[in-house]
């Protein structure tokens, strides 16, 4: 019993981290149709943002005061999250606009491994993995026979925030309204004056600094970050759009928190083990979509001319 | 037209020219201000003046070359003049600023092109201030279309032209292929001089494109297929007679040739029927799998030893098993979420790999120690002597695979035309109208999988002992992506662009070996370069493009109509 | 198009010019090489390891270490008449790129000898290709005894490649030997096993457990993480549910030492064992606590004066990546090429058919470098048998044990 309700915890902490980077994969694809592979990048090179400005910007003195620092990390991580993201729209993205469906996800997978290399290469000693300050309160949350880090708390807390926020600004604003009318019908949103650009970008904008918020958060968690790092989760967080329905904010969250409780559960009581976890995950997501081809949340695709 | 072109028009003539003036300078003057600490930058180039112009060499002929070319066209009295010109102008900057950046890079900043030491040497700034000045000309001339030859040949002539085609083609690839020299401590600039190369290449053939040769050649071997079919095939037979016929070169190619005939497996399911798929490899490493085990390796379990061609039967027939199960669930899975269904299926084939599943797979272990394929008690890794020629090894498995992906060519052009063929690019286009017709859309989607899966088991069977290893580290999912880029690029649904993808994107990584540890990240850029400048592939396929037309541009090739948009909308 | 394309040109140009100045990084030294002679041409010592891609870190770690060794050869003119060099290929960690990058090699009739390869399964495809030019191969990392001894190396051992040697130790040394120590020295007797599913973790792991259960102790857990996992609090309260007193992990230290640290704040406070592969200085900056135990090939470094000249001619090169859990290997692999190479020739010159001399001359070699004495026995596995128990103590990786392994 202790052990379920350990490996359920331990599952929570895994979805809310996939559901920060899900978060950007449907509103991607929702806007334009695009598995934009390389967001899992953009949370990697977030969290190798937020080490460089917590080695080189944080003032050594408030280094231990994680109120101080944490934000700045976090500002650090997000900005070139968000850098990044601009110039993968701009320069591989935009221009592909009208080109056959499936150049762009090329496109997608050439800046995928073009990142992990780039940072491979370029930032200091990060051939091999780096440790990743734990700018957070130290130490566990007991409950019971349940452990779980603070920083894990912390990454639960800030996941379901944002996507409460995010789902708030996508249904109240008028940009939300915007992004909204341009995943329906992008011509149609042209029409009322909507600048579909605009929509794009900012798009991007939002999933790179969930993204980004994401892999600093990672980093303070696990301690360790390496460039491999947002290939597998961003993998995960893919199939938990999917799984959720692209498109679909809650789908997203739902998704990311059933794949994460798969994950832990499927390594504990299933035949085989750990070994075989991910086979549960796709073996899930296959039955899920076999029964509900749109996904948990989405819409039943409408079909187009 | 643009503003630009515009602005500029009144000078574009003497821009061009003094462009083209100012290449053939560059090509003259010295590139390199010092002996680099690698070893001197080949070709002369280091402080090195030629009066001599027929004694340049490499990179500084290509320039010379161009050079020459720009100021025949600008005078000559050709078809659209504007497009061959800036096609030159911009082969000309390619390798200006190709070899300049390298230079640089290697010289650790830009004295190495510049002047260092008392010494100057400007050939690389000439040379990219030439290659823009020849681009503003070309476009202030005017783009026009490429244009169309009229021109109708006898079939012996139009036999003749073929061949020697061909033949220009044959001497093209070995030339490609051995462009930069062997790498290695001896030659440590090989890999920039390769990439040089091709920007003269794409230069010149963007060039000749322009002038309308090619879209003429593609015209005349399209009325002569057969013909062209039979010759490019003894063209790809005699490449081990080139210069590219060496024992390094027959590996490679013959790696090409295996996932050249996985990838046109692959452009069935993706390129024909229009269903994506992220695990593809998959299917290979389950052909491999079988293969291994059936061929009396000791690691393996299942311990009898078939001969090869039933082994290759039986692992592509398990492969195709599996294509048809994968491919089930596209019954009710439609467009990117059947992507993460196969996404899927190629993570669990690895997983279970990997942990030797049914003890098949010998797990971490691999299954080494796969005999190599042999003939009439010939092993194919051996050399091989043809009366006093001797070709090295890896000849033989270069014939083979050559043989096989014509096979599997042949193969794709049957079921492309034929009714099921028709089928699945109706489902690809619109799946509803597809069904509404009476296609069967669910066999036939099932049928694609099942037919690619059983093409790609059989390279699988060939790959296994080509090798002489199985492990699942073959076939992750980086392999997947490189095979459906491949199809892309190539082309979706075209015959020859999935080989001509499949050589690019393996050629590519061996020929920049000397760039190690940032070959990985070069080759991202170049997908996303390729992407950018051609995203409907080298060689579109035919119906494909009159379909993406559309009525509105009156049957333009899509590459123009594509061109006219981005011109329109920003420039 | 054109005006965004004028303008990223433009910027690109500027950055380039502010960052490459008018500088450049001429040397004055003519030819390297200093005052030997190396009249008879130049001889490469060729290296097959990832050089890109996820086990980057690891593989050039081996490529700087040949270097080094290859840099000494030079100033002291080890090869008389020949100037050495290294030319080192990239195999991604992939089998089939493996087989390019060794015909690559196998094709060039300068290359006396290679250093690689880092994975046991690119060795397989390797082995094959050097071995049909006579090619000597020695593997700085290989650990899959079917490598030397052939597919039943336990029960019937036979030469598979007779062109290949290795200076590591394979995993039915180095597991034994830790089961060992593990379970009748410190006395551990209910054993969790955690492995990456990789061919050097698995070997591992699988020897281990055999010596482990031989000498008393149970397996209560058997678990697999995923290569590129790095949360694993699932895997670690499926273990937590067996209660064992120590955990042996088959894998490398990117991820043994998160897995030490989430273990114990867990509070599953058991100590963590691993191979050689976990016996590196960043295993600690990433967190592997106190009482975290690894072996390792060799007596101590701080024993072995010439562990310690490597460990500064190292540092002294300054090179961008460290040498990694293989490096000092690589650097004896090297040598163990290059002292060959010296006697083969006896300063005679280099052409092919001297391949089968230099291939008889590393089987007889013997020399002492990073890692203790080098010497090959009958199936070109390597003779040294001395292992080290190594513990962290006070954030610091220090010897406790150092033996043979006999049994």
């Amino acid at each position: 019993m202790s052990t379920l309700l350990q490996q359920l915890a331990n599952g929570v902490v895994q979805g809310a981290l996939i559901a920060l980077i899900a978060l950007g994969y449907t509103m991607v694809y929702g806007i334009i149709q695009l598995i934009n592979f390389a967001h899992g990048e953009v949370f990697m090179v977030g969290a190798y943002g937020g080490l460089a400005t917590y080695t080189w910007i944080v003032p050594e003195s408030v280094k231990d005061v994680w109120y101080v620092s944490l934000p700045i990390v976090l500002v650090g991580g997000v900005a070139v999250s968000v850098a990044i993201a601009l110039l993968m729209e701009r320069f591989a993205y935009r221009p592909l606009r009208n080109a056959p469906r499936l150049a762009p996800l090329i496109t997608a997978l050439g800046v995928s491994v073009f990142l992990q290399e780039f940072v491979r290469n370029f930032y200091p000693n990060a051939t091999a993995a780096l440790p990743f300050p734990g700018v957070f309160v130290q130490g566990q949350l007991v409950i019971g026979p349940i452990r779980v880090g603070w920083s894990g708390i912390l990454l639960i807390g800030v996941s379901v925030l944002l996507s409460i926020a995010l789902q708030t600004y996508i249904n109240r604003s008028r940009m939300g309204r915007a992004m909204r009318a341009t995943a329906q019908d992008p011509d149609t949103a042209k029409l009322m004056g909507v600048n579909p650009d605009r929509v794009i970008v900012l798009t991007f904008v939002l999933g790179a600094a969930l993204a980004g918020v994401a892999g600093v958060l990672f980093g303070t968690y696990l301690n360790n970050i390496n460039t491999d790092m947002g290939f597998q989760t961003g993998i995960f967080a893919f199939t938990a759009a999917v799984l959720g329905g692209v498109g679909s904010i809650r789908g997203a969250v739902v998704g990311a928190f059933i794949i994460g409780l798969v994950k832990t559960l499927a390594g504990q009581y299933m035949p085989g083990g750990t070994q075989y976890d991910y086979v549960w995950i796709f073996v899930v997501l296959i039955l899920v979509l076999v029964f509900r081809p749109q996904g948990l949340f989405g819409e039943p695709e409408r079909v187009r001319a | 037209m643009s503003k630009l072109a515009n602005t500029i028009k009144p000078f574009a003539r003497p821009l061009a020219i003094l462009g083209g003036v100012l290449l053939i300078v560059a090509a003259l003057l010295p590139w390199v201000t010092f002996a680099l600490n690698s070893g001197k930058y080949p070709d002369l180039a280091t402080l090195q003046f030629f009066d001599a112009p027929f004694a340049v060499t490499g990179f500084r002929w290509h320039i010379l070359l161009l050079g020459v070319l720009v100021l025949i066209a600008v005078f000559a009295p050709i078809p659209s003049k504007g497009r061959v010109v800036r096609s030159l102008g911009w082969g000309g900057l390619a390798v200006a600023l190709i070899n300049s950046i390298f230079i640089t890079t290697e010289g650790g900043g830009l004295g190495a092109i510049t002047a260092a030491d008392g010494n100057a040497a400007f050939g690389g700034i000439v040379g990219i201030v030439a290659g823009i000045a020849v681009i503003l000309g070309g476009t202030g001339i005017g783009i026009e279309l490429p244009a169309k030859w009229k021109v109708k040949l006898s079939t012996p002539l139009a036999y003749l032209v073929l061949v020697v085609t061909f033949a220009a083609v044959l001497f093209a690839v070995a030339q490609t292929l051995t462009a930069g020299g062997q790498g290695g401590p001896a030659n440590p600039y090989a890999g920039g001089l390769f990439l040089s190369f091709l920007g003269f290449a794409a230069g010149l053939l963007t060039a000749l494109n322009g002038i309308g040769l090619i879209g003429w050649i593609s015209e005349l071997s399209e009325k002569h297929r057969v013909f062209s079919v039979v010759v490019l095939l003894a063209c790809a037979l005699l490449l081990p007679f080139t210069n590219a016929g060496s024992e390094y070169w027959m590996t490679v190619a013959a790696n090409i040739g295996i996932y050249a005939a996985t990838a046109i497996g692959l452009n069935i399911v993706v390129g024909l029927a229009g269903l994506l798929d992220l695990g593809y490899v998959a299917f290979m490493g389950i052909g491999a799998v079988v293969a291994a085990n059936l061929s009396g390796a000791a690691a393996s379990k299942v311990g009898i030893d078939l001969p090869f061609p039933i082994a290759a039967v039986i692992a592509a027939i398990i492969a195709g098993i599996f294509g048809a199960i994968v491919g089930s669930p596209t019954l009710r899975v439609r467009g990117d979420y059947l992507a993460i269904v196969t996404l899927a299926f190629g993570e669990i084939f690895t997983r279970s790999a990997q942990n030797n599943i049914g003890g098949l797979t010998n797990g971490a272990n691999a299954i080494p120690g796969v005999p190599p394929l042999d003939l009439f008690g010939k092993e194919f890794n051996e050399p091989l002597n043809i009366g006093s020629v001797e070709l090295p090894s890896g000849v033989l498995y270069y014939v083979l695979i050559v043989l096989l992906v014509a096979a599997v060519m042949a193969i794709f052009a049957n079921l492309k035309f034929s009714r099921i063929g028709r089928a699945w690019i109706a489902i690809r286009e619109d799946e509803d109208a597809a069904r509404a017709m009476g296609i069967k859309t669910g066999k036939a989607k099932i049928l694609a999988f099942l037919v690619g899966a059983t093409l790609a088991g059989l390279a699988g069977a060939v790959f296994a002992h080509k090798n002489g290893t199985v492990s699942y580290e073959s076939f992750k999912f980086l392999e997947s992506v490189t095979l459906l880029a491949a199809v892309i690029l190539g082309g979706m649904g075209s015959i020859p662009g999935a080989v001509l993808g499949a050589s690019l994107l393996f050629v590519l990584p061996e020929k920049l070996r000397e760039f190690s540890d940032y070959r990985l990240m070069i080759f991202g850029l170049a997908l996303v370069l390729i992407m950018r400048f051609r995203p409907q592939g080298l060689v579109p396929d035919r119906h494909r493009r009159a379909e993406l037309a559309g009525e509105d541009v009156g049957g333009v090739p899509v590459d123009e109509v594509h061109e006219h948009d981005t011109k329109g909308a920003t420039a | 198009m054109r005006k965004h394309s004028v303008k990223s040109a433009a910027i690109v140009v500027g950055v380039l010019l502010v960052a490459g100045a008018c500088g450049t990084n001429k040397t004055e030294t003519g030819a390297s090489g200093g005052a030997c002679d190396t009249s008879k041409g130049t001889l490469s010592i060729g290296v097959i390891a990832p050089q890109s891609g996820g086990l980057s870190a690891l593989g050039l770690g081996i490529k700087n270490s040949s270097q080094l060794a290859v840099d000494e050869a030079n100033e002291k003119c080890t090869v008389k008449g020949y100037k050495l060099v290294v030319d080192t290929q990239d195999d991604e960690a992939n089998p089939a790129k493996g087989a390019q990058a060794a015909t690559k090699l196998s094709s060039d009739p300068n290359v006396v000898g290679v250093v690689g390869t880092l994975n046991s399964s690119v060795a397989q495809t390797v082995q094959p290709i050097l071995s049909q030019k006579k090619i000597v191969q020695v593997s700085p990392a290989n650990t899959n005894p079917t490598l030397t001894r052939g597919e039943a190396f336990a029960t019937a051992p036979k030469r598979a490649f007779d062109t290949y040697f290795r200076v590591c130790a394979t995993d039915e040394l180095q597991g034994p030997y830790a089961a060992n120590y593990l379970v009748t020295k410190a006395g551990k007797k209910k054993i969790a096993i955690i492995t990456d599913g990789k061919t050097y973790g698995e070997g591992l792991a699988a020897e281990f457990s055999k010596q482990a259960t031989k000498n008393g102790a149970t397996i209560v857990a058997t678990e697999k993480v995923g290569e590129k996992d790095t949360d694993f609090a699932g895997v670690i309260a499926t273990i937590k549910a067996a209660s064992p007193d120590a955990l042996y992990y088959g894998g490398e230290y990117p991820q043994a030492a998160p897995l030490s640290k989430q273990m114990k704040s867990s509070g599953l406070n058991i100590p963590l064992m691993g191979g050689d592969g976990i016996y590196d200085d960043k295993y600690i900056s990433l967190g592997g606590g106190d009482g975290d135990l690894a072996t390792s090939v060799g007596a101590p470094t701080d024993k072995l004066d010439s562990a310690k000249a490597f460990v500064d001619a190292y540092a002294k090169k300054g090179f961008k990546d460290a040498y990694g859990a293989y490096g000092a290997f690589s650097y004896d692999a090297a040598n163990a090429i290059i002292g060959s190479l010296a006697t083969a020739l006896n300063g005679g010159d280099w052409s092919e058919s001297k391949r089968a001399d230099l291939l008889k001359a590393v089987g007889t070699y013997s020399g002492s470098g990073a890692t203790g004495s080098i010497k090959f026995d009958e199936y070109g596995d390597s003779t040294n048998k001395v292992l080290t128990v190594y513990q962290v103590t006070g954030g610091k990786w220090n010897a406790a044990e150092t033996g043979e392994f006999t049994g």
